[in-house]
């Protein structure tokens, strides 16, 4: 049995090995927007909608806005996918993604309403993987 | 203010609950006569819970709104069945639900405990002592106060659905009794009971075995039918913290199963009772202190408790590593010999290590924002480091699958067992040379393909041969490895090979779609039993047209837009439409918008205007009236150079009608008017639709966008195989289950520790016949 358990705990040492490398690879810290600006991988930045900066185009499905932070900063956001329900009525949104040309590029939106039930309730929206990537 | 009739029955159970322990304690300290008063004790307990739980539900159903929680969680409007599943619409009321079900099971566990009764009851009670003692402190009978509100607050739109009412009682169970393996496996440390501890605690892993996994089925196929996000599994946190526990009571269940047939792994298995059982305690941690509040779609927030959370999962971290290290070298070990590495204990042995490795990359994965929180910034990870550590756990599991029905526990020779396998090597070959001919590209997935289809096939030979020798019943453990095969392969055809596209659908207008074509028909309205549906007819070569009916209506009570998708099955794809946005469209308009701020100029095609001040009937707006007039003052300058001070009228109604707004003509301009189209009273601004002023006509026309639904059409193949291989497993789980539970009741263990493995234990004698098992 000795070598069963010997491959046993080499198998599980590989396997929590690889988990523990994808998982600092695909760690997304909560940045604050200066930090996203410089950040190279994939970040976080939490905010609230600037109401007067959003933009969508039902047919291309491109949605963009501003966040701004408590500190009056504020900083660009792309996504790429349908508008959030209930966008307009947010508290906070955590937009991840990449920055890049001076935007964050979100892969996923994070939208936080008002909500009487659980104090605050998130939902998460995913943008579509881009094209060609699902055969 | 408390409704004293519920806190008087949470104290209760809290008190009888310690007496039975401490009874129990006793009488297992020599003083058997007190088992009668101990099981009285527990039963007291059970009666309090199940009057605490009755007490609420009568609450919920009388409408009491004077009670917080009934305040909170429901409402008057509620139908009957989402009434009684407000129950657990709540952190409190699910915690009473877990011990709702948790005493109900006690009642069967010092029934099928027998000689192991009273150290297992002891450690069985603890383990929601401690949550009692969370509900007295944290009461779900606390009061308003007064007066009572007519009606309550209502529950989520989103849990309004059938699957919610039975999902979350059904997981409830699988968590409570998961306390039962956790409470034998301490007992067995404590009293050294090396193998009688299994054969009594199998058939209760396999419960918990069975129930989590419906649980966790149910809740993605809800996800799947009702959020209409296209997918059943998200890698939430909440999702998350159910799955460890249970593939942690699947590496229980096959290390279990290997101790009873082969005497081994006696400390594996006490180390995985231990570590499941922990893990829910953990997973309650994180989803219910608040913790991931900023990172999960459904934690729900900090109630106060967390440190109650932390003191008991660390008393119970606590309490088994002590328990395992105390008892470490006196756990006998196999004296066999050493089995060959192409035998049954070795696959098995593989893969119960697969399995914690898969469990623990998970929980790695979900603890992020806890783990990072000791540096700077929170962080969490990215979805795709689920799939990414998955994949190769699947492909692991798989394989070992394959192999287990043709190798023996003596061992194999490669060779013989090349030859067993070829029947099922040429079926995987079959099945993957048909999913190329249908399009399927890709290594990795059509690598899981054949191996799910090798390791379906193995096992289904397996199961036939069992059938043909008459002994069905024992082919529970082959039974379930066939539907894991079956839904690996529907995870990955349904997920790799699924097409999304996202479609505009103006109204009556045919939009094609690949072979599909797609016409938006009309809004369905809602009524009071109805939700508003968007009719939709989706019309393909060679099938019937059908109409679809996604639905998207806004919740009244919270003002959240809902969606529910459509989706069509056939055993082939499911054809899953969700809305998106909907656009009602708005007529031609003619004319050119233009905002003035007080006091200002602004040039408009040479005509000068200024806003000089609102005029509103302040003293009708104090009354309450539903009407109010608000007359605009401007001074209108056209080209020719005169000035002219106008009024302008606006009726504005409170109620939501379309305000009135009396055309003007602009003096000094002919043909051209202007009318009020909103005003602004708090940035002090109007604005003004003008009409006829522009030089040129097209400046002044804008054409009418058409009433338009956007949609997410998801054609997924093959993923009733996800469904249909799940019921396969759950079905051989269950045949385990009756076998296993036939033998337990039939075994007849001695009372007493059994041999350890020091020499020097006084009772331990040598080969005395200590345990017997009669075998069906």
């Amino acid at each position: 049995m000795r070598r069963g358990y010997w491959i046993a705990g080499i198998l599980a040492l590989l396997f929590v090995g690889l988990g523990i490398t994808s998982f600092q690879k695909t760690l997304t810290p909560y940045v604050s927007f200066e930090e996203a600006r410089s950040a190279r991988g994939v970040v976080q930045v939490m905010g609230s909608l600037d109401k007067t900066s959003d933009k969508y185009d039902v047919g291309t499905q491109e949605l963009s806005f501003d966040l701004v932070d408590d500190r009056g900063g504020r900083i660009p956001v792309a996504y790429r996918g349908t508008r959030p329900a209930n966008f307009k009525d947010a508290i906070s949104i955590v937009a991840i993604g990449r920055y890049r040309e001076g935007r964050v590029d979100a892969e996923r939106l994070l939208v936080k309403c008002p909500s009487k039930y659980q104090g605050a309730e998130v939902k998460t929206y995913d943008a579509p993987p881009p094209a060609g990537a699902r055969s | 203010m408390y409704f004293w009739p519920g806190v008087a029955a949470l104290w209760g159970a809290l008190l009888a609950g310690l007496a039975s322990a401490i009874t129990y304690a006793r009488a297992d300290r020599g003083r058997p006569d007190l088992l009668p008063l101990a099981r009285s004790l527990y039963a007291g307990y059970a009666t309090c819970i199940v009057a605490a739980s009755a007490v609420l539900m009568t609450l919920l159903l009388q409408h009491r709104f004077d009670v917080s929680y009934v305040n909170a969680y429901s409402s008057l409007d509620l139908p009957l069945h989402f009434l009684i599943s407000t129950f657990w619409g709540g952190q409190e009321g699910s915690f009473l639900l877990w011990l709702f079900f948790g005493a109900l099971i006690g009642l069967l566990v010092w029934r099928s405990a027998k000689e192991q009764e009273a150290p297992v009851m002891v450690v069985y009670l603890a383990t929601f002592l401690g949550i009692v003692a969370i509900l007295c402190k944290q009461s779900p009978f606390k009061m308003l106060p007064p007066p009572a509100p007519a009606d309550g607050v209502g529950l989520n739109p989103l849990l309004q659905d059938p699957w919610m009412v039975i999902h979350p009682p059904v997981m409830f169970i699988g968590f409570a009794s998961l306390s039962v393996p956790f409470a034998f496996a301490i007992a067995a440390l404590w009293k050294k009971r090396w193998d009688g501890w299994v054969t009594r605690a199998l058939p209760w892993a396999l419960l918990t075995f069975v129930t989590l996994g419906t649980a966790i089925l149910m809740g993605g196929y809800w996800a799947y039918k009702t959020l209409g996000w296209g997918g059943y599994w998200g890698w939430d946190p909440v999702e998350n913290t159910s799955l460890v526990p249970w593939i942690f009571t699947a590496a229980l269940v096959h290390g279990m199963f290997l101790q009873r047939t082969r005497k081994r792994h006696r400390r594996v298995n006490l180390i995985l009772a231990c570590v499941a059982f922990v893990t829910i305690l953990y997973g309650t941690f994180l989803t219910r202190s608040g913790i991931l509040a900023d990172f999960s779609v459904h934690s729900f927030v900090d109630l106060g408790i967390t440190g109650w959370l932390v003191a008991i999962l660390l008393g119970f971290v606590g309490l088994s590593a002590a328990a395992i290290l105390w008892r470490w070298r006196s756990i006998p070990v196999a004296a066999e010999e050493e089995p060959p590495l192409l035998s049954r204990s070795v696959l098995f042995i593989l893969g119960i290590a697969v399995f914690c490795a898969l469990a623990f990359v998970i929980l790695l994965g979900t603890s992020a924002p806890l783990l990072t929180r000791l540096s700077d910034n929170p962080s969490q990870v990215q979805i795709s480091f689920y799939a990414k550590t998955a994949t190769p756990g699947a492909i692991l599991l798989l394989g070992l699958t394959a192999l287990v029905p043709f190798v023996s526990w003596k061992g194999e020779r490669a060779r013989d067992l090349g030859r067993s396998a070829v029947r099922s090597l040429l079926v995987a070959g079959g099945v993957t040379a048909l999913a190329l001919l249908l399009g399927a590209r890709g290594a990795l997935p059509l690598l899981l393909i054949a191996l799910a289809a090798f390791a379906a096939d193995m096992n289904l030979r397996a199961v036939v041969r069992k059938a043909r020798s008459g002994k069905l019943g024992g082919a529970g453990g082959y039974l379930a490895h066939v539907g894991v095969g079956i839904m690996l392969a529907g995870i990955v055809v349904s997920g790799v090979y699924a097409q999304t596209r996202r479609v505009a659908l103006p109204i009556d207008r045919p939009t094609r779609l690949g072979d599909t074509t797609l016409t938006f028909l009309r809004v369905v309205p809602g009524s009071p039993t109805r939700k508003q549906a968007m009719e939709i007819k989706v019309e393909s070569p060679g099938r019937a047209p059908y109409f679809a009916y996604p639905k998207m209506y806004t919740n009244t009570r919270t003002n959240q837009l809902m969606v529910n998708p459509a989706i069509r099955k056939t055993v082939v794809r499911d054809f899953y439409i969700a809305p998106q946005e909907y656009d009602p469209g708005q007529p031609e308009r003619r004319g050119r918008d233009v905002r003035l701020v007080k006091g200002t100029t602004q040039n408009v095609e040479g005509v000068g205007l200024t806003f000089r001040d609102f005029n509103a009937d302040r003293a009708a707006m104090l009354r309450g009236e539903q009407t109010i007039l608000i007359l605009t003052d401007v001074t209108v300058t056209p080209p020719d150079g005169s000035t002219h001070d106008t009024t302008l009228r606006y009726v504005f109604h409170m109620d939501g009608r379309e305000a009135d707004a009396g055309e003007a003509a602009i003096p000094g301009v002919p043909g051209a008017t202007m009318r009020v189209l909103g005003v602004s009273p708090n940035d002090g601004a109007v604005a003004l639709r003008l009409r006829g002023v522009s030089k040129n006509p097209a400046d002044e026309y804008q054409a009418a966008t058409v009433e338009t639904l956007s949609v997410e059409v998801t054609r997924k193949p093959l993923i009733s195989l996800v469904w249909g291989g799940f019921y396969v497993m759950m079905a051989g789980a269950g045949l385990a289950l009756v076998k296993r539970t036939r033998e337990a009741r039939r075994a007849v263990l001695a009372p007493g520790p059994e041999p350890s493995r020091e020499p020097s234990e006084p009772r331990a004698a040598p080969g005395a016949p200590l345990t017997v098992h009669t075998r069906s």
